[in-house]
């Protein structure tokens, strides 16, 4: 990432700041009052949508059209080769004013640096008409030795079967030159000249494409198996790219799975932790727990968190087996986790313990989300194949019965962005910032579990209440977005 | 194995491994059998260090892509040093990995080895225990060394206290080579060794 995007991106920070909505806690009641409306009229324009974000989907003909082109204006700027410039490129992060302007300044530093040009080049004399090989240690004719830049001197057959190892080995453009100590990097022209199977040229060109498209800001490869495309960007930025080809959507920034509102460093410190400490989360894994009322054995099979026990009726919640009714409406707990505050003064043991606690709350709230969603994924199949009987038994056309699987749709993303609101808030220092966060995610974690409840009972659910329950999940979600995710 | 491997081994003993030079400072190879994958090294502890009068064995594997690729080395003599593990004898040297350049031969291997012996980076540690008693205990660290010198490498330098500590806690039935890695990765306190014994 450039400088300037750095500074720009660190304006919006400030801004996100002073744009917090830090009222007293009286206000939030209010908050979405008036959110009623219809879904598709107030449908968020790309300015305010705080997920939108501008990208393309390349092959890897347009890409490589692309690399070029950003390779002439060097090439015709500078009057410099073309496999020079791409090579300057590759070193600078493909920062071509940058190049431009350190060339017209400095040329040699700038060579230096790339590690194209060494400090000190070395005077390797070659007596008479034969020289031995540093290498392979033979005798060989002057004529049949090469050199880069920074003069030390290797028989071609050496050249050959060095880059040949190289390519086998996956490096391609961090090839360095055979000397001790000398880090100077082989031009492809070079390697070129000295390969004599062109066998490895394809591997060669491959590989060091791939080079070329991660060193660049603007692109990536798609991180779907063998997927061939490449998103192009203008601005790096932690947003959510949908791959049309493989149907994978993924970071643009960091290139795993989205992760909206937590940021790219603490997803991966959320998702390492997860990995490292999967043993002492394992026992959460129980597909099953105990009616808190009447104790009969209840089997969680939908994504809905609202449970409702088959025996005695009781409405409680799957996470925190408290009683539903506490959830629903005013002042939803479950999402929070409550700091024991007199923590600081309890033994190292005990922190301990309360570190262990508190990790464990958000992992299972984590985890929780990630399984109703895979359940929401299954709600999803029923509702397009009932669907489907309907409209053959002629109950209505798909049209008709298409806000079903808008809803599952719908309940499935703000799910989605449910479960990655807890690696952001695990992470969050306590402040009110911390506390507003968490009152919006208990409010969109409601909405969620209420939209899914009536998901679930899509058939017997009067129309314009699930769609105005899809509305308010929609909304819900929008809002902590807006207010949390950097722009 | 690959022509350029074999015939650049070849010539390496032919020009470089039999040179006066390389007898002067104490190292020598030499083949296991005939196909030149698999060597034997050997280097002579350095003076004024705790190796001094030692005789270390390496083992030296010969890859295929050798020149271009480092040969894989290890210690086969056990040895007390920051950068070598006390356990597999595994090596930690930035020439046999990323610093590795094809125009380096067997000699630089051996020299430069013989260099760390000399100069341990404590900062890059292979083996944790040994760097961190380097670092914050070092004279049980020179005479855990010379220990090791003297009972794995042949060293003339005894150490009689931790001699007799090591016979002290194998009588009570345990294999000195574990009591010796017991009593030297704890400060040779032999109760906390016993105690890390038993468990
Ligand atoms: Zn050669
Ligand atoms: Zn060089
Ligand atoms: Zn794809
Ligand atoms: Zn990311
Ligand atoms: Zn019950």
């Amino acid at each position: 990432m450039s400088e300037e995007m750095k500074s720009q991106d660190s304006d919006n920070d400030s801004e996100l700041e002073e744009s917090d909505h830090m009222d007293d806690d009286d206000d939030y009641g209010g908050y979405y009052d008036n959110d009623t409306g219809d879904l598709d009229i107030d449908k968020p324009k790309k300015s305010d949508d705080p997920e939108y974000f501008e990208y393309e989907l390349l092959e890897i003909e347009d890409v490589e059209r692309f690399l070029n082109e950003e390779v002439e204006v060097l090439h015709s700027t500078l009057q410099i080769q073309p496999g020079l410039a791409k090579m300057l490129l590759l070193a600078h992060g493909w920062r071509k004013d940058y190049i431009i302007d350190r060339c017209k300044k400095e040329p040699d530093r700038l060579l230096i640096d790339s590690r194209l040009m060494p400090e000190r080049k070395v005077t390797e004399q070659i007596f008479g008409n034969s020289a031995i090989c540093s290498v392979c240690l033979l005798r060989r004719p002057q004529d049949y030795f090469y050199s880069l830049s920074c003069g030390h001197s290797f028989c071609g057959e050496c050249w050959d079967e060095f880059c040949q190892v190289r390519i086998q080995q996956g490096v391609t453009t961090g090839i360095e030159c055979m000397a001790k100590d000398c880090n100077i990097l082989v031009p492809e022209d070079f390697l070129c000249s000295v390969m004599q199977k062109p066998e490895l040229r394809d591997r060669y060109s491959q590989l060091s494409f791939s080079d070329h498209v991660k060193s660049h800001p603007d692109l990536r490869f798609c991180p779907g198996a063998n997927c061939p495309i490449i998103v192009r960007a203008p601005v790096c930025k932690a947003k959510k790219v949908e791959c049309s080809r493989c149907k994978t959507t993924f970071c643009f920034k960091c290139g795993i799975e989205y992760h909206a509102p937590t940021d790219c460093d603490v997803i991966k410190k959320w998702l390492t932790k997860c990995a490292d400490d999967s043993e002492t989360a394992n026992y959460i894994s129980a597909h099953t727990k105990d009616c808190p009322k009447c104790h009969v054995c209840i089997e969680k099979n939908g994504g809905c968190n609202h449970m409702q026990c088959s025996k005695c009726k009781y409405d409680f919640c799957w996470m925190c087996l408290g009683d539903w009714k506490t959830h629903g409406s005013e002042y939803y707990e479950c999402s929070r986790y409550k700091e024991n505050p007199n923590i600081a003064n309890e033994s190292v043991h005990a922190q301990a313990r309360e570190a262990l606690k508190k990790y464990l709350f958000y992992f299972e709230r984590w985890e929780n989300h990630a399984k109703s969603l895979q359940l929401e994924e299954q709600t999803l199949h029923k509702i397009t194949s009932r669907i489907h009987e309907k409209v053959m038994n002629n109950t209505g056309t798909w049209i008709d019965w298409q806000y079903l699987l808008d809803a599952a749709h719908l309940l499935k993303k703000c799910r989605y962005t449910l479960q990655y609101t807890y690696p952001y808030a695990y992470y969050m220092e306590k402040s009110a910032r911390k506390q507003l966060f968490e009152y919006q995610q208990a409010q969109l974690e409601a909405e969620v579990e209420n939209l899914s409840w009536k998901v679930e009972r899509a058939e017997i659910t009067d129309r314009g209440d699930l769609e105005n329950q899809m509305d308010i999940a929609e909304k819900r979600r929008q809002t902590l977005l807006k207010d949390f995710l950097e722009f | 194995m690959a022509n350029i491997a074999e015939a650049r081994i070849k010539r390496e003993f032919k020009e470089v491994v039999k040179s006066e030079e390389v007898a002067k400072c104490h190292i020598k190879v030499e083949l296991v059998n005939d196909t030149f994958t698999e060597l034997r090294g050997e280097i002579a502890g350095p003076p004024d260090t705790p190796y001094e009068g030692g005789n270390f064995i390496l083992e030296i594997k010969i890859p295929d892509t050798y020149p271009f690729n480092p040969p894989k080395v290890k210690f086969v003599t056990k040895i007390w040093h920051p950068n070598i593990s006390s356990v597999t004898g595994a090596i930690c040297l930035d020439i046999l990995k990323d610093q590795w350049a094809a125009a380096m031969t067997l000699r630089t291997v051996l020299l430069s080895l013989q260099a760390l012996l000399a100069a341990a980076e404590p900062d890059d540690p292979q083996d944790a225990v040994v760097a961190k008693q380097y670092k914050e205990n070092p004279k049980i660290f020179q005479d855990t060394a010379k220990h090791w010198t003297h009972v794995y490498a042949g060293g003339p330098n005894r150490t009689p206290e931790l001699d007799a500590k090591v016979a002290q806690l194998s009588g009570m039935g345990f294999d000195a080579n574990k009591v010796r890695v017991a009593l030297s990765s704890h400060s040779w306190d032999a109760e906390r060794a016993t105690e890390y014994l038993i468990s």
